[in-house]
């Protein structure tokens, strides 16, 4: 595929992802009219359900689902196996078992705007990062195989200490529990959007300058080194800071799965392994699959919201399957 | 050993142990600008350990390296990119990009933060000469993880080319390859060699390569620098006992009279053991 090819591919992307944002607000089980778009601050129904619910909610799928993605590709690279997230290092499981300690002691304070639940997320992924990443160094071992069978571990260890305290809790907290671990978007708002903007928006940044980094270091580290790449100093950067977007993301919309594991591999199928393109090919497409996947969330069933972590998978699976099957030469 | 004055590489008793083990011991050597040099020895002998501390990979526990008389701990790795390319035994066949991708890649350490293809005019000279040194043209847009193991060994010296470098390491370059693609990767580095403007360190299970096409060899033995001699004195029994503990069969070639190494007959003659067709 030439350079060329790649570049519609992502105009393509732009266009959809536009169209996403276009007509997801206007999608859901109260038609609003067209007079919403002149009147923000109108009283109206319509017009507070179209700026204040859908708007907010958008956005925030477009800014998660962007991230994830991201996360994805760069701990993929970084790693240099398939499986890799930061899902996979602990960070997920680290917010889930900090929320998990605040619903079941029934904590609620809040601090610069953020809610104890939020904060307990936040706490409990820097927790398990600082861990992956300190146990690692303490035993001068930070060689990707090894950083990653340590989050794994630290993240069964934390999944395990969340059904305990789950399995002790009562029905009211461990539905609650049980709820935000599926991932959610309902809870959306501008102060969620404006919470969640520095973190993904920060990491989209410090991604794509180190694009041609990433290059080489989905490689080996030998070869990266060898072309001039301080690749200690390079792993480090975009670790901490892509699972510091993750657990923004987390904290804010709890772990919505696959985005991250999956979206890369079909950005790859799509626009090959270069970082120069899969990086704004995977914004792009998590954006607006997460936004879609959302949209049908809520549009579902007449009663009752689905969680969107449950969606994204339903949808997206068999999406991937039949890429990874149909398309020759596949990078994947 | 070779006279240090013309030396571009200079390694002082370096010693590395990892685990428990010692991989290298007290090792020395000099490299000379426009040299053609050949390390071989037996598996797990320490020549891998001992380009990579040449490289800067592996940081030795004693010992010190010189490159062009600067001491290899102070310079930088973008530094260390324009003066030496590396060439890996053999890229994974999971790498997917083309082989385009990958030789630009090799611009990094040229090119700083710039994009590739936009403003490093010197890069695209440098990538195009060596896609055609290496006669690669027509995989440009072929992922590496569809290319023959030749291929990709042929894109993999074209990257190391084309980041410009005075010394290019290349270990064991025709490791896993059919005899015509080692004959087109020998002719390959014979030819980028043959003005004396690239110094090439390679390593090497391929004695009678080595003896052929370079000027000296050194052989490595539990990490020890056993022998460092002229390629064409290399070839002994002696020497090539004291490196591998095993006894080679020497033979003169038969147009350049030059000492090869043949494989001993481990079983009976064809003429008594060949199957009936």
């Amino acid at each position: 595929m030439t350079d060329r090819a790649k570049s519609k591919v992502l105009v393509t992307m732009v266009g959809f992802t536009l169209l996403c944002i276009l007509t997801t607000p206007w999608l859901g089980q109260q038609l609003t009219s067209w007079d919403v778009l002149f009147s923000p601050k109108a009283d109206k129904v319509d017009a507070i359900i179209f700026w204040q619910i859908r708007v907010p909610r958008v956005v925030l799928a477009l800014l998660a689902g962007a991230g994830l993605s991201l996360g994805g590709v760069v701990f993929q690279a970084l790693f240099r196996n398939p499986l890799a997230t930061p899902f996979t290092l602990g960070v997920a499981s680290g917010a889930s078992l900090g929320v998990t300690i605040a619903m079941v002691t029934g904590i609620h304070f809040t601090l610069v705007g953020l809610s104890a639940t939020s904060l307990a997320s936040l706490l409990g992924a820097i927790l398990s990062i600082a861990l992956v990443y300190g146990v690692a160094r303490a035993s001068g071992k930070t060689s990707p195989s090894t950083m990653l069978l340590g989050g794994v571990a630290i993240s069964f260890f934390f999944s395990s200490l969340i059904l305990l305290l789950q399995y002790l809790s009562d029905a009211g907290s461990s539905f609650r529990i049980l709820h935000w671990l599926m991932g959610d978007l309902s809870r959306a708002s501008m102060d969620s959007v404006l919470q969640l903007a520095p973190f993904v928006i920060s990491g989209i940044v410090i991604v794509s300058i180190f694009h041609k980094e990433l290059n080489l270091l989905s490689i080996t580290d030998d070869i990266a080194a060898s072309r001039g790449v301080d690749v200690h100093r390079t792993q480090k950067l975009l670790f901490f800071a892509v699972s510091l977007m993750v657990a923004g993301i987390i904290t804010v919309c709890g772990p919505i799965g696959f985005v991250g594991i999956m979206a890369p591999h079909i950005c790859r199928i799509l626009i090959g392994a270069n970082h120069r393109f899969l990086i704004p090919a995977s914004i792009l497409f998590g954006a607006s699959f997460l936004t879609l996947c959302d949209t049908l969330a809520r549009n579902i069933t007449s009663t009752a919201e689905v969680p969107v972590g449950i969606v994204t998978a339903i949808l997206g699976g068999p999406f991937f399957l039949w890429l990874l099957f149909s398309k020759k030469n596949s990078p994947v | 050993m070779s006279s240090h004055s013309n030396s571009i590489i200079q390694a002082s008793g370096i010693s590395l142990s990892m685990g428990g083990t010692q991989l290298l011991a007290n090792a020395s050597l000099s490299v000379n600008m426009g040299e053609r040099l050949a390390i071989v020895g037996s598996n797990g002998a320490g020549k891998t350990t001992l380009i990579r501390c040449l490289l800067g990979l592996a940081d030795p526990d004693s010992g010190s390296i010189e490159l062009n008389g600067h001491p290899l701990s102070e310079t930088s790795r973008t530094e260390l990119a324009q003066q030496i390319a590396y060439v890996p035994q053999q890229l994974a066949e999971r790498i997917s990009f083309t082989a385009t991708e990958f030789i630009n890649m090799s611009r990094y350490a040229h090119t700083g933060g710039a994009s590739m293809n936009q403003f490093d005019h010197q890069g695209t000279e440098a990538v195009e000469e060596a896609i055609e040194q290496t006669n690669i043209s027509h995989l440009r847009h072929q992922s590496l993880s569809t290319m023959s193991g030749g291929e990709r060994q042929r894109v993999n010296i074209a990257a190391a080319l084309a980041q410009k470098t005075p010394i290019l390491i290349l270990d064991e370059p025709t490791a896993h390859l059919d005899p015509k693609q080692r004959g087109l990767i020998h002719k390959l580095l014979a030819n980028i060699t043959k003005n004396r403007e690239i110094t090439l360190v390679v390593i090497t299970h391929d004695l009678n390569w080595a003896s052929s096409d370079f000027d000296r060899i050194i052989g490595i033995r539990d990490g020890h620098i056993e022998i460092d001699a002229r390629a064409d004195t290399f070839m002994k029994k002696e020497v090539l006992m004291k490196v591998f503990d095993t006894e080679l069969l020497l033979h003169p070639h038969p147009d350049s009279g030059r000492a090869m190494i043949l494989p001993h007959s481990s079983c009976s003659s064809p003429s008594t053991s060949s199957p009936k067709s």
